[in-house]
């Protein structure tokens, strides 16, 4: 009468893949942030009361939140900015678990106290993502440009590892901390069982910040370092390696149709902006792409915009395109990234084109040679 | 564990139904439900039918007669299921007594 699942072998996932179904959206809950990190793309001043003014309220969460439930979706990821910046953090985290979602969180854990683990521990998150910037205070703060955060870091951490809660950690690569890199592996491998992954490709901004875009450039890894780093891990070189070998099905299907998003985005999940925007992932940002919730409704934005967004196309005007790219599983490039970059949804962004082609250089195992017109 | 036949019994607060694609999904909220961490429960036709009527204003005998009046079965087989699946989720801390609130 009663079956239990793993979640990850749950049979409704392969009912619900058939079709476009909501399954999960992420929530983010700020724009704001209490560090001021270098390189990252969503950190408006923790102070910020413009931003503060946008924000959704509790209320309007809610009603965002029911629709998605309304529509089907399970799993919902609270991330923002920093989402416990929130005063009333807590209060959505219960919302979200009573509607019967199962909810994960992306903190940095500096703002983690004993009140956020109470409630952690009496309702379970999914999952929390803790970001990892360094493992001394040096190198920490280089990253974070705050004083005080890595003590703050480590007394969070500690009380999330001390109740038992369930972490999963990621890190950024950038050259601030691209020396402790190594360090910073170990030391979130030795901490948790989950899969540790670590990110060297930075894409730009969501408010466009030109002056913070210039910084967020200064921090990328060149392609040399993105590959000494990858070499250097072995659970890395391995993955590496296998998307070198799927390159050659990479495009299949997608030079044909002209579509320009092939990336599955808009079919089981969106993002709930924190001004209230409805995003198919969160870093689509271009105009035409966005649609305010404050101005219609999830039902409206999932069944009838979505699929507009979806269909929408490009100009077959070159074959020298990222769409046409054999290293796609290789690059960073896509769409969002590309807007964020160039201010176009179909071009290339220089500085992943030139990392792909390395790893590929570096790591292939097929075909090192890459026809002339694949490089910009 | 005992059943009394005469009890109320209604499903806690601390799990949330949710029918998605036609299933029935049982997602605990608070820590300590089930047996295992990382899983979902759904419950077959059966369990669905006894599942809705464990609304802590009927007793577990009332929820039989219904039952066998729903499936037109007096072979007596509903009882045992009925039993046994609410035993089951006593134990995971899905089902309690009314008395108990």
């Amino acid at each position: 009468m009663k079956t239990t699942q793993q979640i990850h072998e749950y049979h409704l996932w392969n009912k619900l893949s058939k079709h476009r179904s909501l399954v999960s959206f992420n929530i983010e809950l700020t724009a704001r942030c209490n560090n001021n990190c270098h390189h990252c793309y969503i950190n408006l001043p923790a102070g910020d009361t413009r931003a503060i003014e946008k924000e959704l309220s509790r209320l309007e969460i809610n009603r965002i939140a029911d629709e998605a439930v309304e529509l089907g979706a399970l799993w919902c990821l609270l991330t923002g900015g920093e989402p416990l910046l929130r005063n009333d953090f807590s209060q959505i985290y219960l919302d979200l678990k009573k509607k019967g979602l199962l909810v994960s969180v992306f903190t940095n854990a500096t703002l983690i106290n004993t009140e956020i683990v109470q409630l952690f521990k009496q309702y379970p998150p999914r999952a929390v993502e803790v970001s990892v910037y360094g493992i001394t205070a040096e190198t920490y703060e280089e990253v974070t440009r705050k004083q005080g955060t890595f003590i703050a870091f480590q007394n969070g951490l500690k009380l999330l590892l001390d109740a038992g809660i369930k972490v999963r950690f990621k890190a950024m690569s950038l050259k601030s901390n691209y020396h402790e890199m190594q360090r910073i592996a170990e030391f979130c491998r030795s901490r948790s069982d989950d899969v540790f992954r670590f990110d060297p490709f930075l894409h730009l901004r969501y408010d466009l910040n030109e002056k913070r875009n210039k910084e967020i450039i200064t921090q990328r890894l060149t392609p040399s370092q993105i590959i000494a780093l990858e070499r250097s891990d072995i659970e890395r070189t391995d993955s590496v390696k296998k998307l070198c070998n799927q390159q050659q099905n990479a495009t299949e299907n997608t030079t044909a149709s002209n579509l320009i998003f092939n990336c599955g985005i808009g079919k089981h999940d969106f993002t709930l902006g924190w001004d209230g925007t409805f995003r198919l992932c969160s870093a689509l940002q271009h105009p035409e792409c966005v649609y305010d919730l404050r101005k219609g409704n999830l039902k409206d934005a999932w069944l009838n915009f979505a699929p507009k967004v979806l269909n929408m196309r490009r100009e077959p005007n070159s074959i020298d395109d990222c769409y046409n790219c054999r290293l796609v599983n290789l690059c960073s490039w896509c769409p969002a990234h590309s807007y964020l970059e160039n201010g176009s949804l179909v071009t290339p962004i220089k500085d992943f084109c030139e990392s792909a082609h390395a790893r590929n250089k570096a790591f292939g195992v097929i075909d090192h040679q890459t026809s002339e017109h694949e490089e910009i | 564990m005992d059943i009394d036949l005469n009890t109320k019994y209604r499903i806690t607060d601390d799990v949330v139904a949710r029918e998605i694609e036609g299933e029935l999904i049982i997602v605990p909220l608070t820590s300590g439900i089930g047996d295992l961490e990382d899983e979902l429960f759904t419950l077959n036709e059966t369990g669905r039918s006894i599942w809705a009527k464990l609304d802590g204003s009927h007793t577990l005998k009332q929820v039989i007669e219904s039952l066998n009046q729903d499936f037109q079965d007096s072979s007596g087989s509903v009882e045992g299921d009925v039993v046994g699946f609410v035993k089951e989720l006593i134990r995971m801390k899905m089902v309690i007594t009314a008395s108990d609130e």
